[in-house]
């Protein structure tokens, strides 16, 4: 059974590690608002930013040309930086790009690599703590979306998301029901009779 | 403290606005009321009513504020110009508000895990719209839940709460008449889950029996505040749970 927690409250009696709790004599605390499940022993963030690691992908737009460099809006704390020397091609400002992080540097900037620009199509931001329900254990969340709206969708972990083609707006849509209601169960029957209800 | 013409403030044990001297007033939190901030809360306690937003975490300029160790935060604490009729509210930072925003800011360094986000900074800031006494134990909080909102690491959600004396009676949460002309305020902010005290001021004077009395009406009513900043931070998701859970 989840149950929602909020910082300071009691998960267990038990000093258990989990991330993002503080365990002392007492018991575990939960430091975060999440939602925490008692059998399977995982706390999920409820609220929370975009953590940039290695390896994410993410979608933004190109906000300045600075000659070697550009600079990439991610609606995150971090700035996107891409040297151009690395490009075979050049962007412009207002481009829609997806890309990898390389690092995290100091200062809070993100240096990108390997941008493919996304051509058209429409771009929706959320909450990057409901990202991994969007996407779904195993892609099947996202998979659903698109083979039920036949739209094409890259979905960026610092919460962007960029959809083409299809019909764009049931899939917006139903990408927002899953942010909105991302902690309760069965959400992928409701998803799926939402698809075949509007496409019928 | 005090004035010529005081009022009389208990009457047969009742206060001027009919509570007993115990009973805080009726309080409201509501979460998410600014869509521009990472997470926000406003607050009715009584006739006070603030908003708290939360910024961040963020690169720290100028950068010689940076810690790179952990994480700052700036505190901003100030009374909008129509929140009271006296010169007591008066707006812009001044030596007031820099008190309060520096004891806000040290109750919240108690709390939050500033060590995930070094060279970061974390802005809060408190409004208040309408003061009616205590507005620095409102605005923390607010502010703790405004935080919680925000997905910022806290050990803890404090809460804050202000004690006091008028005449001989020890009171609970003193409005503005009750302040002005009171014998001791004495605003505390406590961590619930270990019971640390992470905010003590005093006006005036208190015997130490005083403060024993006062200690256990704040921490009794502590749990009815925690309660309500809980509820406030669950009902949202909670609403869409019950929702698909019949």
């Amino acid at each position: 059974m989840q149950k929602i927690v909020v910082p300071g409250e009691k998960l267990s009696d038990a000093q258990i590690r989990i991330e993002n709790t503080i365990s002392d004599s007492k018991g575990t605390f939960s430091c975060i608002m999440g939602s925490y499940d008692d059998e399977k022993k995982v706390l999920v963030p409820l609220e929370g930013l975009w953590n940039p690691k290695r390896d994410d992908q993410v979608v933004g737009v190109v906000e300045e040309d600075k000659g070697n460099m550009y600079i990439i809006n991610l609606n995150a704390p971090y700035k996107g930086l891409m040297l151009s020397k690395f490009l075979e091609f050049e962007l412009k400002a207002g481009d829609i790009i997806t890309a990898i992080v390389k690092e995290l540097e100091k200062g809070g900037t993100v240096m990108l690599l390997r941008p493919r620009v996304l051509e058209g199509g429409k771009i929706i931001s959320v909450k990057p703590s409901k990202i991994p329900r969007i996407i779904g254990k195993g892609n099947t969340m996202i998979k659903q979306i698109t083979d039920g709206t036949g739209s094409s969708i890259t979905i960026g972990l610092n919460g962007v998301i960029w959809l083409n083609g299809g019909n764009v707006d049931l899939a917006t849509s139903a990408i927002l029901k899953v942010e909105e209601e991302a902690h309760t169960s069965g959400l992928t029957e409701r998803i799926r009779d939402m698809l075949t209800e509007k496409v019928l | 403290m005090g004035g010529s013409n005081k009022p009389e403030l208990i009457k047969d044990g009742k206060r001027l606005d009919g509570r007993s001297p115990d009973q805080l007033r009726p309080i409201k939190i509501e979460v998410g009321v600014i869509k521009n901030a990472v997470g926000s809360a406003y607050i009715e306690w009584g006739n006070n009513k603030i908003i708290a937003g939360v910024y961040g975490p963020k690169e720290a300029l100028p950068k010689h504020i940076q810690d790179p160790e952990k994480a700052i935060i700036k505190c901003r604490y100030s009374m909008a110009p129509f929140s009271s009729l006296e010169e007591h509210g008066r707006t812009g930072p001044n030596r007031r508000s820099t008190e309060i925003s520096k004891v806000t800011k040290e109750v919240f360094e108690n709390v939050v895990q500033l060590e995930k986000f070094p060279g970061a900074e974390i802005d809060l800031y408190i409004e208040v719209l309408q003061g009616d006494g205590g507005t620095r134990a409102a605005g923390i909080t607010a502010a703790a839940v405004a935080l919680a909102a925000s997905g910022i690491p806290m050990t803890d959600m404090p809460y804050s709460v202000s004690a006091g004396k008028v005449g001989d009676a020890v009171i609970l949460d003193l409005n503005k008449i009750e302040d002005n002309f009171s014998d001791a305020d004495m605003p505390v902010a406590i961590s619930p889950r270990t019971g640390e005290m992470l905010l003590l001021q005093m006006d005036g004077n208190l015997t130490k029996q005083e403060i024993n009395t006062a200690m256990q009406m704040i921490l009794k009513s502590g749990a009815e505040i925690s309660r309500i900043q809980k509820e406030a931070l669950k009902s949202q998701y909670e609403k869409i749970l019950e929702k698909y859970n019949k």
